[in-house]
């Protein structure tokens, strides 16, 4: 499985965690971009360490989002 | 909109932080100046009582060092606002420099409440900026046993901090459970037993009669006489916003109301975050802002404000936790309800707890939850329910 994230701009409120668990995946603006790949373990990661659970993973291959 | 060219800040936490970004991001090329009580750039308050107290190598500065000059926001560390005279435009600081500005945003954040009878002594603090957080972490790093007074957010995360690093802790609460305030009995109850089964001893119902010891507290003696010997005090019972320093301005010193974005009922100064009291659109009332979520928002909400922009849309009240690995999630306003249901294992530490007013859902609290259900928890709330009488200060 491969793991794209999405984020819930009307979530993200910037706390930054994302960009701390995977700096190549993430970058903070007013609220979070996607920016690159990361592994999928280190996106799961970043989406369970989001206060706002403001990430969203969606599975490459079905385009369904991925309940982490 | 007038042309407003120089912008100043009193006070430099999170609400500040996030104004200054906003104000840049929309194109705002004015001077602005931070004026910083602390001696350091604006950081983050939240790891102070988790990974950074434990002693991780988390940084909590929230931008990297040269951000501020970088964007042209002039810090002034280490000088606190004590004086503000609105119709001359100018803020006076405790060095006795008057700085003009054509907008002022009181972003003075708040300050912890005392307990007459634990003030002065050496191992009594409390926790909320950088400092005090560096003397707790040297006091935690030294063992022993821990006494805290207070089951709120920052007492509960110290106590479980404490706990992983080894010390022995008292949890020491007025009410009947941890957080039942806020959260209410079925959810305190279960704060309770969590914490028990990691080894805290929660007291509740009980208040400190006197505290033993002379320079230092030896032990605090509770209404009912037992004794709780520690070797350090972390003092968490509230917070009240940190506004005195407006006495005479015109604005109410206790209470510094806003409008969504931000501005007071003086001409030229708005106020953010946990110095200002934001009208709540879902209650209509006039909440001070106590939580990070609101920092951030009321801090975009000012800069919005200044810029002449409308205002940001409205958000669900929202704040977390997380003590022993589990983390608490909280949306909508839980005081509002009249009635809570309970789903997860009785006995486990993963549940969602449903606030309910008025046969709608006003809040919801979820432990050891995935992001999914807090994302579904959140569009579960309903507005409707957050049916308070408006009242604004003022």
């Amino acid at each position: 499985m491969s793991l794209i994230p999405e984020i819930d701009t009307s979530a993200c409120v910037a706390h930054g965690d994302c960009v701390h668990v995977a700096p190549q995946a993430f970058r903070l603006d007013d609220v979070a971009v996607t920016i690159g790949v990361a592994p999928d373990e280190l996106l799961i990661e970043a989406a369970r360490a989001c206060p706002s659970a403001a990430i969203v993973l969606i599975d490459s291959e079905t385009g369904e989002e991925v309940r982490v | 909109m007038s042309s407003i060219s120089h912008i100043l800040i009193a006070g430099g936490g999170l609400a500040a932080q996030r104004c200054c970004e906003t104000l840049r991001a929309r194109g705002y090329d004015g001077s602005i100046a931070v004026a910083c009580a602390e001696p350091v750039a604006p950081y983050d308050r939240p790891p102070l009582s988790k990974e950074w107290l434990a002693g991780e190598p988390v940084d909590p500065a929230l931008r990297p060092p040269g951000w501020h000059a970088e964007h042209g926001v002039e810090l002034l560390l280490g000088r606190a606002a004590r004086r503000l005279d609105p119709h001359r435009r100018v803020l006076e600081l405790d060095d006795g420099e008057r700085l003009r500005y054509d907008r002022l945003v009181i972003a003075t954040g708040s300050r912890p409440v005392a307990l007459p009878g634990l003030e002065g002594f050496e191992n009594v603090q409390p926790l909320r900026t950088l400092a005090d957080a560096e003397r707790l972490r040297g006091a935690l790093a030294a063992g022993g046993s821990l006494a805290v007074v207070g089951a709120g957010l920052i007492g509960l995360e110290v106590a479980a901090t404490a706990r992983r690093l080894g010390l022995r802790v008292t949890v020491i609460e007025a009410g009947p459970a941890p957080m039942a305030a806020i959260l209410g009995a079925e959810a305190g109850s279960r704060l309770a037993r969590m914490h028990r089964e990691e080894g805290v001893d929660v007291r509740v119902r009980t208040t400190v009669e006197r505290a033993l010891g002379s320079a230092r507290v030896e032990a605090l003696e509770l209404v009912g006489g037992l004794r709780v010997p520690c070797d350090h005090v972390v003092v968490g019972v509230g917070v009240r916003p940190a506004t005195a320093w407006l006495e005479g301005s015109g604005l109410d010193p206790a209470a510094v109301a806003v409008d969504e974005l931000g501005r007071t009922s003086v001409a030229g100064v708005s106020a953010a975050g946990d110095a200002a009291c934001r009208l709540d659109p879902l209650s209509g009332r006039q909440m001070p802002g106590a939580h990070w979520e609101s920092a951030v928002r009321g801090g975009t909400a000012a800069a919005c404000g200044l810029l002449g922009l409308p205002a940001p849309a409205p958000a669900i009240p929202s704040f977390w936790s997380d003590q022993y690995g589990v983390r608490l999630q909280c949306v909508g306003d839980p005081r509002a309800a009249d009635g809570v249901a309970f789903a997860g294992d009785p006995a486990g530490r993963a549940f969602e707890l449903t606030y309910m007013r008025g046969g709608r859902t006003a809040a919801v609290l979820l432990a050891g939850r995935p992001p999914a259900a807090l994302r579904a928890a959140r569009d579960r709330i309903d507005v409707q329910s957050h049916d308070h009488p408006r009242s604004i200060a003022a």
